[in-house]
This record gives C-alpha cells, sequence and structure tokens, in this order.
C-alpha cells in the first residue's frame, strides 16, 4: 500500500511537469493574431493622423497598438528593403502620411485610389522639423479591408 | 528689374544645393540578433525614420519599439512588455555624425566605409557609441549599413534569471536604409 502510493505520488509530479511542459510549448509558439479576420476601429488616414499628432493619451490608448481599419486615398505604394509592400495613405499635412507596411501585397494599386487598409497601429514619430520633415504615423501586418 | 531677376536667380540658385544635401527615408531597416543555447532571437522593424545631411554629416533614427516583428509572438509580447517597456519607452533614437565624412564622395558611385558617432537611447537610457558602417552611392542613390553590439545591461533592461539563458548579454543591432533625396 505504502509503495502505491509512492508511485502515484510520483506519477502526479511526472503528470504536472508534462502538462507544464505542454502548456508553456503552446504559449511560446503561439502564432501572432491574424490581422486579415481580426475586427478594429474604423477611421480615416487623415483622421487618425491627426489624433496621434496631438500627443493625447486617449487618442493613444484607442489607437496604438490596437488594430485599426483605415480608409483614405493612396499617395505612393513602393517597397522596402526586405520587399514587403509600402502604401502611404495622404492626411491633411503635407509629406505626413499613413505609412503601411503591407503582409499581403496589393497587385495593381495606384496613386489616387481610394483604399481601406487594416492592420496594428505602432504609432506616431515625429519627423525632423529643422528640415521640414513631418513624421508619419504606422501601420504594420497590413491587409486590405472591405 | 533686371537687378530683382539676377537675386532672384541667384536665390534659387543657392536653395538648390541646401536642400539636395537632406536625404530621408521612413522605411529603414533595423533589426537584432541574439545568439542563445536555446533559440535564437532575432526581430526587425521596417519603419524607421532616418534623416542623413550629406553635407554636415548628421545622421538620425528614430523608431517605435512595438514596431518590432518577432517570429513567435510570446517573444514579442515579452519584448515590449518585459523587457523594453514599451509603454513607458515608446521610442528608441540615435543622433549623431559622421566622423569621416570628407572620405565620401556623394558623387561618385562607390561603397564608402564611414565611422559614426553619437547618442543612443534605448529604454529611457542614452549612452555614447562609436559604430562602423557603410555608405553607398549608386546611381545617385544613397544607402547606408551598419552592425555594432549594444550590451543589454547598458540600457538597464531586466532580464529575469529564469529566461536569462533565452537572451544573450549583447545584442547585434544592423541597420539597413535607402534614403531618398528631401
Amino acid at each position: 500500500m505504502r509503495k502505491k502510493t509512492r508511485r502515484n505520488i510520483f506519477l502526479f509530479f511526472i503528470a504536472i511537469i508534462v502538462i507544464a511542459f505542454i502548456i508553456g510549448y503552446r504559449v511560446w509558439n503561439e502564432p501572432h493574431k491574424n490581422i486579415k479576420n481580426a475586427t478594429g476601429t474604423k477611421t480615416t488616414a487623415a483622421a487618425l493622423y491627426s489624433d496621434l499628432t496631438k500627443d493625447s493619451a486617449t487618442m493613444k490608448s484607442k489607437f496604438i497598438n490596437k488594430i485599426v481599419i483605415v480608409s483614405g486615398e493612396v499617395k505612393q505604394a513602393s517597397r522596402n528593403q526586405t520587399g514587403q509592400q509600402i502604401i502611404l495613405l495622404k492626411t491633411n499635412v503635407e509629406g505626413g502620411s499613413v505609412n503601411c507596411t503591407m503582409e499581403e501585397n496589393i497587385n495593381n494599386i495606384t496613386p489616387g485610389e481610394k483604399i481601406i487598409i487594416k492592420g496594428i497601429c505602432s504609432g506616431y514619430i515625429g519627423g525632423d522639423l529643422d528640415m521640414g520633415l513631418p513624421g508619419d504615423v504606422f501601420l504594420t501586418r497590413c491587409y486590405r479591408s472591405t | 528689374m533686371k537687378k530683382l531677376i539676377l537675386i532672384l536667380a541667384l536665390f534659387t540658385f543657392m536653395n538648390i544645393p541646401a536642400n539636395a544635401q537632406v536625404y530621408y527615408t521612413k522605411n529603414g531597416n533595423i533589426s537584432f540578433f541574439s545568439k542563445t543555447v536555446l533559440e535564437n532571437i532575432d526581430a526587425e522593424n521596417n519603419q524607421v525614420i532616418s534623416v542623413l545631411n550629406t553635407e554636415t554629416g548628421a545622421l538620425q533614427f528614430s523608431l517605435l519599439n512595438n514596431a518590432f516583428h518577432f517570429p513567435k509572438a510570446k517573444m514579442e509580447a515579452d519584448f515590449n512588455e518585459d523587457y523594453m517597456e514599451s509603454d513607458k519607452f515608446p521610442r528608441s533614437t540615435f543622433k549623431g555624425k559622421i566622423t569621416n565624412l570628407s572620405e565620401v564622395n556623394f558623387n561618385k558611385d562607390g561603397s564608402y566605409p564611414v565611422n559614426v558617432n553619437g547618442d543612443l537611447t534605448i529604454h529611457g537610457v542614452t549612452k555614447s557609441i562609436s559604430a562602423p558602417g557603410s555608405i553607398t552611392i549608386k546611381n545617385g542613390n544613397v544607402s547606408a549599413a551598419s552592425s555594432f553590439k549594444v550590451l543589454v545591461n547598458d540600457y538597464r533592461i531586466k532580464i529575469p534569471s529564469i529566461v536569462s539563458n533565452k537572451i544573450g548579454e549583447s545584442i547585434e543591432i544592423k541597420v539597413a536604409c535607402n534614403y531618398q533625396k528631401k
């Protein structure tokens, strides 16, 4: 009886270790959030840019690290060094854009086209005012939305 | 009238080189890599704003820490929440100068080794650093690259002992920027 109890305790601890390992492994290897099928806060490129350049805590908590669905007009489409598509959306500030790094490229996109883009909002980086360079609002992991 | 035209022409002429001296990118690339016993950790940020003044050699970089993308979601969450405290310290910046600017000919194609000195701010801590790099001119396009190491402890980034074997003491940082003329 005593031997059986010791064996059960041993098996119990082994089970705990195995479960902890499985949970740890699953958490460590959890995939990134699926942006393509996620919902988000709707706004326009001009409004998002204006809201985040005000440096308001309320606006930051509303948008930063959140999924946003931004409608606007394409200013420029290009590629970055790693081949990802970059789409700049016009704002009311000359030289300031909503700068979207795409996770899924959009074919045949042209400047002036109206578009809705969904992605994670990283925030606003100020440019260099001394050199007359306004900053951008940045979105990562972007997809075309409807 | 002739004098007025001459003055206007002179101003226009003077303004062209002044504007042509500033190059910028808003989609520069900064990545880092840390080799550890258990797993290599690497991340990439393709939303780096950088401004280069080719007359003075002034060079600056600014990025949002939460725009680093990791292969694993948990790595990304730990980086932002536990190590970089991105809510509290959202940006990392560098402001410095190319110290051997005279060795770079921005009018001639080539790859020019440069040294950059300046202040690197990470996690709210500013340290003076010196890093080697290169400026490449190709068909009038300017690009810059650099690779250097920083010590995690220098920037008061606390790594819990339970995961300290997952993260190296030094992190290799790589910079790659393709500039456009302002």
